[in-house]
């Protein structure tokens, strides 16, 4: 399935520090390496610091320590403008709110990160189409956000996100405004471009029966990974890290509720 | 795609723009007002007065060489008009009204140029004052007071002298002088008077006004004759008109502060709605350079229309607060005021209105560009 066996993203001992005075770590020597077409999720509670770490490996945030290499550059140290271009180039982002420009009709969201790259416009256009086509949007191309549905406007967000084909596409609490069935549908879309184009999707989420749809889970608290699974056959396999929990260091089987 | 962004963002467009257009409404209704009201100042008390009055010599009461002063004095650059006056105090009686007046004796001809008389007479032609040595025009007031009729003879008393006299014609120069001035011609002034081919004074009309005490001093330099400027015989006038500039100023500048604060601040307010947006623009990669540009440009996209509009605005605002039968000019405009609708005054507007929309959305505009993505796209 991985065509790539290279690592797309590696964070090497990451820390933030946050305020002056009162220091807050909101991340703690992170290191994580991640592969093409993996579809993480981080889960972890609320201020543990798992958004910090996301809003690091899309570029948006830069670390206090520590490196992140994206497909083997150390991106962390990167000017303003040159962290804009690669997250232009090679990230695609899936807010909790859909964020979509609302004056602006959803083929021409979608258009957006292309016309920022300097694309053509009926090139931007077609590609436009050909994504909500993929998300299932093909007839509401010219609906704004606010003719649209809340997933139905997700889905739009997500096909902006793959707009230029980007590394990874990272998702923070996408599917938090959702209702269940939405919030599946969503999954199941990711699910999908994941297996049929090798989408890299790296997702935080506060709901573990949404983190079970991914292939790998890395659990987060007081800005340190304390645990990682795996997927395995039906199952998710747990690495020695986790020590905390039910799981408690052992090898476990999540068993799915329906 | 900053273009794009603009031209589809509607939000909070039209109120930037009504603020913008409002600020330069007041600017070009005051530029407007005070521009008519001192150009009408100046119209009324500079341009139907001469700019330099010629006296006679220190030790003499009249001009005896009047022609040959007047072609010279006309013989120097800048001088539009001149025009020899024999001027008097005396009395006018119209059956049993009586009248005390001042009688002045002209060549219909120069003093029109001097004076523009025709202008302001209500009946009769000036320069049949050339021909008919026993006419007279007489202002409005004086006119009324005395209760003549238009062909009515009357007598003009000097000491114990007097002439009898038609008038033949009606001034109305929205002054005093409306009470008092009776004009005849020059030969039937002197006869009057009966001092001989004299004058009491020259008129002198100037190409610019405000160059009038430089050529009154050159006339006293050059001769014994006593020049005064109008500057020197208005002095009120003459400062109310040298201050108008400063006060203007001063009042811009006030209005400039406060329309420069309303923008920004309804460019902050905008700026605050769309700290979402700019934060989902940054991560889809939006340079910061692109975000200043984007809200330099929707500025500058508003303040053309609201320019436009502003000056609109403020020319119907100007016209309607001349129409409301306020007294603004008091006696000296009389007729109401005129709006000067100079084509300059609607460019200098749309240039006021574009570079102030520019320095007052810069901040707002360096401050969007300055968001933080993560904070901007929190912001919820």
């Amino acid at each position: 399935m991985n065509n790539r066996d290279d690592d797309i993203i590696v964070l090497k001992d990451l820390s933030k520090i946050y305020g002056n005075g009162v220091e807050v770590r909101a991340l703690d020597g992170v290191s994580v390496k991640i592969k093409a077409g993996e579809f993480v999720a981080i889960v972890g509670p609320s201020g543990s610091g798992k958004s910090t770490l996301l809003n690091m490996i899309g570029l948006l945030d830069t670390p206090s320590s520590g490196h992140i290499f994206l497909k083997g550059i150390d991106v962390s140290r990167a000017s303003p403008d040159e962290r804009a271009r690669l997250r232009n180039q090679e990230l695609g982002f899936v807010f909790q709110y859909h964020h979509l420009i609302p004056e602006f009709t959803a083929v021409e969201n979608v258009m957006m990160p292309m016309l920022i790259a300097n694309k053509s416009k009926t090139e931007a256009h077609k590609r436009g189409e050909e994504l909500l086509r993929a998300v299932g949007l093909g007839d509401r191309l010219h609906s704004r956000p606010n003719q649209l549905s809340g997933g139905q406007n997700q889905r739009v967000a997500v096909a902006r996100a793959l707009a230029n084909n980007p590394s990874i596409v990272i998702g923070d609490e996408l599917t938090g405004n959702l209702d269940t069935k939405s919030s599946e549908l969503i999954y199941n879309l990711l699910r999908e471009l994941n297996q049929k184009i090798n989408q890299t999707f790296i997702l935080v989420t506060h709901d573990m029966t949404l983190a079970e749809k991914t292939d790998r889970i890395l659990r987060i608290v007081d800005g340190k990974i304390v645990c990682e699974m795996r997927r395995k056959d039906d199952g998710f396999v747990a690495s020695d890290l986790c020590v905390m929990g039910e799981d408690d260091g052992k090898v476990v089987q999540i068993s799915r509720e329906n | 795609m900053a273009l794009r962004h603009i031209v589809t963002n509607r939000r909070g467009t039209a109120f930037t723009l009504i603020s913008v257009a409002i600020a330069v409404a007041i600017i070009i209704m005051s530029l407007g007002l005070t521009e008519s009201v001192s150009s009408q100042i100046i119209e009324n008390t500079v341009n139907k007065n001469p700019h330099i009055l010629i006296g006679p010599k220190e030790s003499e009461s009249y001009i005896n060489m009047y022609r040959s002063l007047s072609d010279q004095v006309g013989s120097y650059p800048g001088v539009l008009a001149v025009s020899p006056r024999l001027v008097g105090q005396g009395a006018a009686r119209f059956q049993d009204n009586v009248q005390s007046v001042e009688f002045v004796g002209v060549d219909p001809a120069l003093e029109d140029r001097l004076m523009s008389v025709q202008e302001s007479t209500i009946s009769g032609n000036f320069s049949d004052l050339r021909f008919n040595n026993r006419g007279a025009f007489l202002g409005v007031e004086l006119a009324r007071n005395l209760n003549i009729r238009e062909g009515g003879d009357f007598y003009l008393y000097l000491k114990n002298d007097s002439l009898r006299l038609k008038m033949i014609g009606i001034l109305q120069k929205d002054t005093v002088k409306d009470e008092t001035l009776v004009y005849l011609s020059l030969s039937t002034a002197q006869e009057l008077v009966a001092e001989g081919d004299v004058v009491s004074e020259i008129g002198v009309k100037l190409a610019d006004y405000t160059r009038a005490p430089a050529m009154a001093k050159k006339l006293n330099d050059a001769s014994r004759y006593k020049a005064t400027s109008w500057q020197d015989f208005s002095r009120e006038i003459a400062r109310f008109v040298g201050n108008q500039g400063v006060t203007n100023i001063l009042f811009y500048m006030f209005i400039l502060l406060i329309s420069a604060f309303v923008i920004a601040n309804t460019t902050i307010m905008v700026v605050s709605k769309r700290r979402r947006e700019i934060g989902i623009l940054m991560a889809m990669g939006a340079k910061r350079r692109s975000i200043l540009m984007i809200f330099l440009l929707e500025n500058m996209l508003i303040s053309l229309p609201a320019g436009i509009l502003g000056a609109v605005l403020g020319y119907a605002a100007a016209w309607a607060i001349t129409l409301l039968p306020l007294n603004v000019t008091s006696a000296a405009a009389g007729e109401g005021i005129v709006i000067a609708a100079r084509p300059e005054y609607f460019v200098i507007a749309l240039a006021f209105a574009l570079s102030l929309n520019f320095v007052s959305g810069l901040y707002p505009a360096y401050s969007a560009a300055r968001l933080d993505p993560v904070e901007a796209i929190g912001s919820e």
